[in-house]
C-alpha cells in the first residue's frame, strides 16, 4: 500500500552562493507575480564581522510547510489547507485577505499576489514533482543547496542524508514544527558562525517521534 | 509593437503524488532501442494534458558558459527553461539568468525588423525598411550616408571596413563572412578586454590556459577571480561544494570581501594592483625553503636557475611583498609551505576577466610558474588540459585580395594578434592617426559603447565612421549609431554551430532552434546569406577594376564566371548550406547516424556517455568513469611510462613525470627569449614604476562582474531588475563616515576621462582608497525602457590606456575622486 508522504526540504545552506537562480526559477516555473516583495523564495543574508574581518551567512528559505502550521489553523475560510504529501496551500478561491495567515506566519512566508488578489506562497512545486521528482529551486541550483524529499520514504536521498547529518531549524521554539532542515557544517568554526549558541541542534533519531515519521520497522 | 510577457500558466488543483523522483538509469544510451525509457524523467517528452507542449534541448546564451537547458514550449510560447542534466561541463544548473532567459526571447523592446537611419548619427532615430532594403543601404547606402560600394571604389582596400564580434557560437560565421569572404583585416572581438593577457601568460608559459580541476583540487588561491559572483562551469559548482574543511582549502585575495570570499579559509584584502608582488614573495619563499618539487623542476622546467636568481636576487622577500600589499609577511609564508604541501593538487588560479593593471602578463606568467614549482599541471587537481572531441571541418574557399592592408593597430603594442588591441584600434580611429582609413564598421553581438573604457572615445570614433552596421538582438548605445541595424533572433530562436568542449570530461553539444524567429529577425548565417547575395556580384565588378592581380589571373582563365566561382569570390558560396546541414556534416562521419540522433534529441554526447553516464540522486549525475577522465594528456617524454599514469597512487609520481609541452621550450617555460627581444621582461619582474599610488583624499577604481547580470546584455531584463534594480558605488564605510557618506547618498565620481552620478553603499566589505561598481548599467539607448540612464557604467570613466605587451584594456588603474551632490 501507499505510504503517506511528508514532504520536506534539506538545505546545505553552506553552498550557497547568492546568485538567486532559485528565485528566477521559482518565478518563472509558477508564474509568480513580479515585485522584489513577491517572494516565494528567498536567500536570507545576515553580514557582520568578529574581530574586525568581516563575514556573511547566507541562509535560502521559503515556507517551512510546517507540520503544526499556524496559517492554516488561523485561517477562518479554509483557503489555507494542507494538501497530499504534507504541503502547505492557498485555495485563492476561497482567500478573503484578512491576512491573519500572513501575521501567523513565522517566517513571513507569505505575501498578496495582486493578480489573483490572494495570498501566495510556496508550494513545493506539487504539479512538478510526478514528472521531475523535485522543485524548480532545487534543480537549477547551481551548487546544489536543496535536496527535496519525502520523510516517510526511508529510501529517499532526504531521508539517507538526514541520518547522517546534523542539522537546526529555524524558530524552532514557534513550535510549528517547520520542515526546512538546515544541514549543520561539519567546519566547527563555519557552524559557530552561522548557528547562534541557543539554536537546539538534532539528529533523526530525535525528531522522529516529534515529527510523526513513520518508521519502516512499524509500518 | 504588441509582445506578451510570457508566464508558465500555474497548474492548479488536483496533482497525482504518487510517483516521486523516478531514478531511471540511462544504462545503453547507444545501444537501447528503448533508450528514451531509460532516461531521467525530466528528458523524457512530457506527457501533459497539453495538446502542443514539447521539451527541446538548447544551450544557454545568457553569458559564455553555453550550460545545457531543455525548454517547455507550450502552443509555441517558451514557458520554462530547466537545467539539462547531460552535459559534463555545466552538469545539472541554470543560474539566475539562465533562467531569466525567457525575458530576453520576450523582451518587448527587441531588435524586431531591419533599420536604416533617420535622424543624426547617435539620435536613435530609424526607419523600419525590409531585408533587402536594409541589404541595398549596406550596398549603396542612403541620402544619409554611403555604402560599401562607393566606400571600396574610393578606397580600393576591403581593410577599410572594420569589424567586430562579441563572444558567441555563430562568431565564426560572421567571421567568415568579414575575414574570408569580404576580406578585411582589421578585426577585433573580446579579448583584449578580457582575458588576453592570461591565455597568453600560461600558453607562452605552461603551454595552454587549461582549466582548472577543482573537484579535486586540494588547495587553492584566488585572487581577483569571484567565482560566485561571476559563474564559470563547471568551476563555480566544483569549488563551492567543497570549501570550509570538505577538501579544498580556499584562500581569496581581493581587495573586495566578495561573495567568493564568504566561502574561504583564508582571506586576505590585498591593495589593488600588487598582485604580482605576492606572487613573487610566494616563489621566494618555496624557492628559498627549498620546499618546492625539485624533481619536477629538474624534469619539467626551462630557465629555473636564472629564474631562481633573479628571484632571489631581487630580494622578493615576504617582508617586501608585505610592504607592498599589505598582507603580512606571516601569511605570505604560510601560504606558500601549505600550497607546496598540498602540491600537485594546489593551484594558483589563472582568472578570467585579468589585465588589472600594467604588469598583468607577467603577474600571469608569475602565477603559472608557482603553480608548476608544485607540479600542479596535466595532474587530477591541478591544471589540466584535457581532450578535444574532434568534429569535422567546414571548409570555405577564400578568395585573395591584392590590396587588403594589414589591421591599423599592429604597432601599437609589442604582439597585437588577430584578435586585436580594443582600445588601440578605436583610438586611431577616433584620433585620425590611422596609416590609411577605415570608414566603414560591422558590429555583431557586442556593444562597444559600453563595453571598452572611455565612452567618449567611443562615441567619437563611431561618428567618425561613414558607415556603421549593427547585428544585435537589442537596441543597445551601439545600435543608437548604427546605419544599417540587421536584428538578429535570440539564441532561442536558431540552430548554431555545433561546439565540443574540451576539458577532463569532453563533450559535444548543439544548440537546437526551440521556436521559430520572432518578428523578422534571423539566425546570423541567414542575415550573411543575405547580404553576401546582394553584395557578391557589385563588389567583384569593383575588384575586377582595380586588383591587378585578379585582372592578371582573369587574363589566363578560361572564363570569367568560372574564375569568379573558384577563386572564391562569389561570396554567397559560405553560405549555401543551412546551420542542420552544416553541423551534420560536421558531426556524422566522426560519430555516426545514431550518436546524432541522440546529439539532436538530448542536445549532448560524447562516446563516453553510453556507459558513464548515469544519475546518482536529484542532485548528481556521473558523466565519465573516474579511469575515463583526461587528466593527464600531455605527451610524456619516455613514452613507456604511461603505464604508470594507471597505475601509480601518488599523484606527485605521476606530476613528475617528463613531458613535452606546448611551449617554446617544450618544457615550462621561466625565461622567454622571444619577449627580450622585443624589450619585454624575459622573466616576471616588479617594477615600482608601473604601480599606481593613490593620492590622499582620491581613490582607485576597480570594476567586476555580478551573478545576476552578464556584462551590459542584461541591462534590460525585468527578471533580473527584480533582483539588483541598479548598480551602487562601494566605498568603505569607515572612509564613507569621514565623508559623510550614508547608504544611497548620491555621489559624482570623476576621473579623467568622465563622470557619473551613483549612489553609494558603504561597506567594511572593500578595501580603503579603493571604490567599486559592477559592469553592466548605465546605458543612455532611449530604446531600452527599463536600462535607460539605470545606474552608472563604468567604462565612463576607465581611462583608457593598454598593457605594453598585447594592447589589453588596463581596468583597475584610474584614479577618481568623489563628491557628494
Amino acid at each position: 500500500m501507499e505510504h503517506v508522504k511528508n514532504y520536506a526540504m534539506a538545505l546545505n545552506y553552506q553552498n550557497c552562493i547568492n546568485c538567486k537562480g532559485c528565485e528566477v526559477a521559482c518565478k518563472e516555473e509558477n508564474g509568480v507575480q513580479l515585485g522584489a516583495d513577491k517572494q516565494r523564495i528567498w536567500v536570507g543574508m545576515v553580514e557582520g564581522s568578529i574581530f574586525g574581518k568581516p563575514f556573511v551567512n547566507l541562509y535560502p528559505s521559503q515556507c517551512n510547510h510546517c507540520i503544526d502550521a499556524p496559517c492554516v489553523s488561523v485561517c477562518p475560510t479554509n483557503a489555507s489547507h494542507v494538501v497530499d504529501g504534507g504541503i502547505v496551500k492557498v485555495d485563492p478561491q476561497k482567500c478573503i485577505l484578512c491576512k491573519g495567515c500572513m501575521e501567523a506566519c513565522p517566517y513571513d512566508a507569505r505575501f498578496i499576489d495582486d493578480v489573483t488578489v490572494a495570498v501566495d506562497k510556496c508550494t513545493f512545486c506539487d504539479h512538478r514533482i510526478e514528472e521531475y521528482g523535485t522543485t524548480s529551486c532545487q534543480a537549477t541550483c547551481p551548487t546544489k543547496v536543496r535536496l527535496f524529499g519525502d520523510l516517510n520514504d526511508p529510501q529517499s536521498d532526504l531521508v539517507k542524508l538526514l541520518k547522517t547529518k546534523k542539522f537546526f531549524f529555524q524558530k524552532e521554539q514557534e513550535g510549528t514544527l517547520p520542515k526546512l532542515f538546515y544541514i549543520l557544517p561539519d567546519d566547527e568554526t563555519y557552524a559557530r558562525q552561522s548557528v547562534s549558541a541557543d539554536t537546539l541542534i538534532h539528529t533523526w533519531d530525535d525528531i522522529t517521534n516529534s515529527y510523526g515519521i513513520i518508521d519502516e520497522k512499524r509500518s | 509593437m504588441k509582445v506578451e510577457i510570457s508566464r508558465r500558466k500555474f497548474l492548479q488543483g488536483t496533482v497525482s503524488m504518487s510517483v516521486v523522483g523516478a531514478t531511471a538509469l540511462s544504462t545503453s544510451l547507444l545501444s537501447s532501442e528503448e533508450s528514451s525509457t531509460t532516461l531521467p524523467k525530466s528528458l523524457q517528452n512530457s506527457k501533459t494534458n497539453h495538446t502542443n507542449s514539447s521539451k527541446v534541448a538548447t544551450l544557454c546564451e545568457m553569458c559564455v558558459n553555453k550550460c545545457a537547458a531543455i525548454a517547455n514550449v507550450e502552443n509555441g510560447v517558451v514557458t520554462k527553461l530547466d537545467p539539462n542534466p547531460m552535459f559534463p561541463k555545466s552538469q545539472n544548473m541554470l543560474c539566475a539568468r539562465g533562467n531569466a532567459g525567457i525575458q530576453a526571447l520576450y523582451d518587448p523592446d527587441r531588435l524586431k525588423y531591419p533599420m536604416i537611419r533617420i535622424g543624426k548619427k547617435g539620435e536613435g532615430k530609424f526607419k523600419r525598411v525590409t531585408w533587402d532594403e536594409a541589404y541595398e543601404a549596406v550596398l549603396n547606402g542612403t541620402d544619409d550616408f554611403p555604402g560599401l560600394a562607393k566606400i571600396l571604389e574610393e578606397e580600393d582596400n576591403r581593410s577599410t571596413i572594420g569589424y567586430c564580434a562579441g563572444e558567441g557560437m555563430a562568431e565564426h560565421t560572421y567571421k567568415t563572412f568579414m575575414a574570408n569572404k569580404f576580406g578585411s583585416t582589421n578585426f577585433i572581438n573580446h579579448a583584449s578586454i578580457c582575458l588576453q593577457t592570461a591565455i597568453s601568460g600560461y600558453s607562452l608559459t605552461i603551454g595552454g590556459y587549461g582549466q582548472a580541476d577543482l573537484e579535486n583540487a586540494r588547495y587553492v588561491i584566488m585572487a581577483g577571480a569571484n567565482r560566485a559572483e561571476a559563474i564559470v562551469t563547471p568551476d563555480t559548482m566544483n569549488l563551492f561544494k567543497r570549501t570550509r574543511g570538505r577538501g579544498t582549502n580556499l584562500v581569496v585575495v581581493d581587495p573586495r570581501y566578495t561573495n567568493t570570499a564568504i566561502h574561504a579559509d583564508t582571506y586576505l584584502q590585498i591593495k589593488p594592483g600588487t598582485d604580482l608582488a605576492l606572487v613573487l614573495a610566494l616563489t621566494y619563499h618555496a624557492i628559498k625553503k627549498v620546499i618546492y618539487n625539485q624533481t619536477y623542476v629538474e624534469n619539467n622546467f626551462s630557465g629555473f636557475e636564472e629564474y631562481k636568481d633573479h628571484i632571489i636576487s631581487s630580494n622578493y622577500t615576504p617582508e617586501w611583498a608585505s610592504e607592498i600589499t599589505d598582507i603580512p609577511a606571516t601569511q605570505i609564508m604560510k601560504i606558500a609551505e601549505d600550497f607546496m604541501a598540498y602540491a600537485p593538487q594546489s593551484i594558483y588560479y589563472q582568472g578570467r576577466r585579468t589585465t588589472w593593471s600594467q604588469n598583468d602578463f607577467q603577474l600571469r606568467r608569475a602565477q603559472a610558474i608557482f603553480t608548476a614549482l608544485g607540479g600542479g599541471i596535466d595532474i587530477k587537481g591541478g591544471i589540466v588540459f584535457g581532450k578535444k572531441l574532434p568534429l569535422d571541418d567546414h571548409e570555405v574557399n577564400t578568395p585573395l585580395y591584392a590590396n587588403a592592408l594589414g589591421r591599423i593597430e599592429k604597432k601599437e603594442a609589442k604582439i597585437v594578434g588577430a584578435s586585436g588591441s580594443w582600445i588601440a584600434w578605436r583610438n586611431m580611429i577616433a584620433e585620425e592617426r590611422a596609416s590609411y582609413p577605415v570608414r566603414g564598421f560591422f558590429v555583431y553581438k557586442q556593444n562597444p559603447m559600453l563595453s571598452v573604457p572611455n565612452i567618449a572615445k567611443t562615441k567619437t570614433m563611431l561618428e567618425k565612421l561613414d558607415l556603421v552596421v549593427v547585428i544585435d538582438t537589442m537596441p543597445s548605445d551601439t545600435v543608437m549609431y548604427a546605419d544599417v541595424v540587421l536584428p538578429e533572433c535570440t539564441y532561442l530562436e536558431r540552430e548554431d554551430p555545433i561546439k565540443s568542449f574540451a576539458g577532463a570530461e569532453p563533450a559535444i553539444v548543439l544548440r537546437n532552434k526551440v521556436i521559430e524567429p520572432m518578428y523578422e529577425t534571423k539566425p546570423v548565417i541567414e542575415i550573411m546569406r543575405g547580404l553576401s547575395k546582394k553584395l557578391s556580384k557589385p563588389l567583384w565588378e569593383i575588384t575586377k577594376k582595380f586588383d591587378e592581380d585578379v585582372q592578371e589571373e582573369l587574363e589566363d582563365a578560361d572564363s570569367e564566371e568560372e574564375y569568379y566561382e573558384e577563386a572564391g569570390f562569389n561570396l554567397t558560396d559560405a553560405f549555401t548550406h543551412s546551420q542542420e546541414d552544416i553541423n551534420k556534416h560536421m558531426f556524422v562521419p566522426k560519430y555516426g547516424e545514431k550518436a546524432w540522433q541522440i546529439l539532436r534529441e538530448k542536445g549532448v554526447f560524447y562516446p563516453e556517455m553510453e556507459n558513464g553516464f548515469k544519475k546518482i540522486d536529484n542532485n548528481t549525475y556521473q558523466y565519465y568513469r573516474e579511469d575515463k577522465k583526461y587528466h593527464t594528456v600531455i605527451k610524456l617524454q619516455d613514452e613507456s611510462q604511461h603505464e604508470a599514469i594507471d597505475t601509480c597512487v601518488n599523484p606527485r609520481e605521476i606530476a613528475e613525470l617528463k613531458r613535452i609541452f606546448n611551449t617554446s621550450s617544450k618544457k615550462v617555460t621561466c625565461y622567454l627569449a622571444s619577449m627580450k627581444k622585443k624589450g619585454i621582461d624575459p622573466m616576471p619582474t616588479w617594477h615600482d614604476s608601473e604601480y599606481i599610488k593613490v593620492p590622499d583624499g582620491k581613490f582607485k577604481f576597480v570594476t567586476g562582474r555580478h551573478a545576476q547580470f552578464t556584462q551590459n546584455s542584461t541591462q534590460n531584463n525585468t527578471m533580473l531588475l527584480e533582483l539588483m534594480n541598479e548598480n551602487h558605488v562601494w566605498i568603505n564605510d569607515k572612509e564613507a563616515k569621514k565623508l559623510n557618506i550614508k547608504f544611497a547618498d548620491v555621489l559624482e565620481i570623476t576621473s579623467s576621462v568622465g563622470k557619473v552620478r551613483i549612489k553609494a553603499y558603504p561597506t567594511a566589505r572593500i578595501i580603503a582608497q579603493t571604490i567599486f561598481y559592477v559592469h553592466g548599467f548605465g546605458a543612455h539607448s532611449t530604446g531600452l525602457t527599463f536600462a535607460h540612464m539605470n545606474g552608472a557604467s563604468d567604462n565612463q570613466i576607465i581611462e583608457d590606456r593598454i598593457e605594453p605587451i598585447f594592447g589589453s584594456a588596463i581596468m583597475h588603474d584610474t584614479i577618481v575622486s568623489i563628491k557628494k551632490v
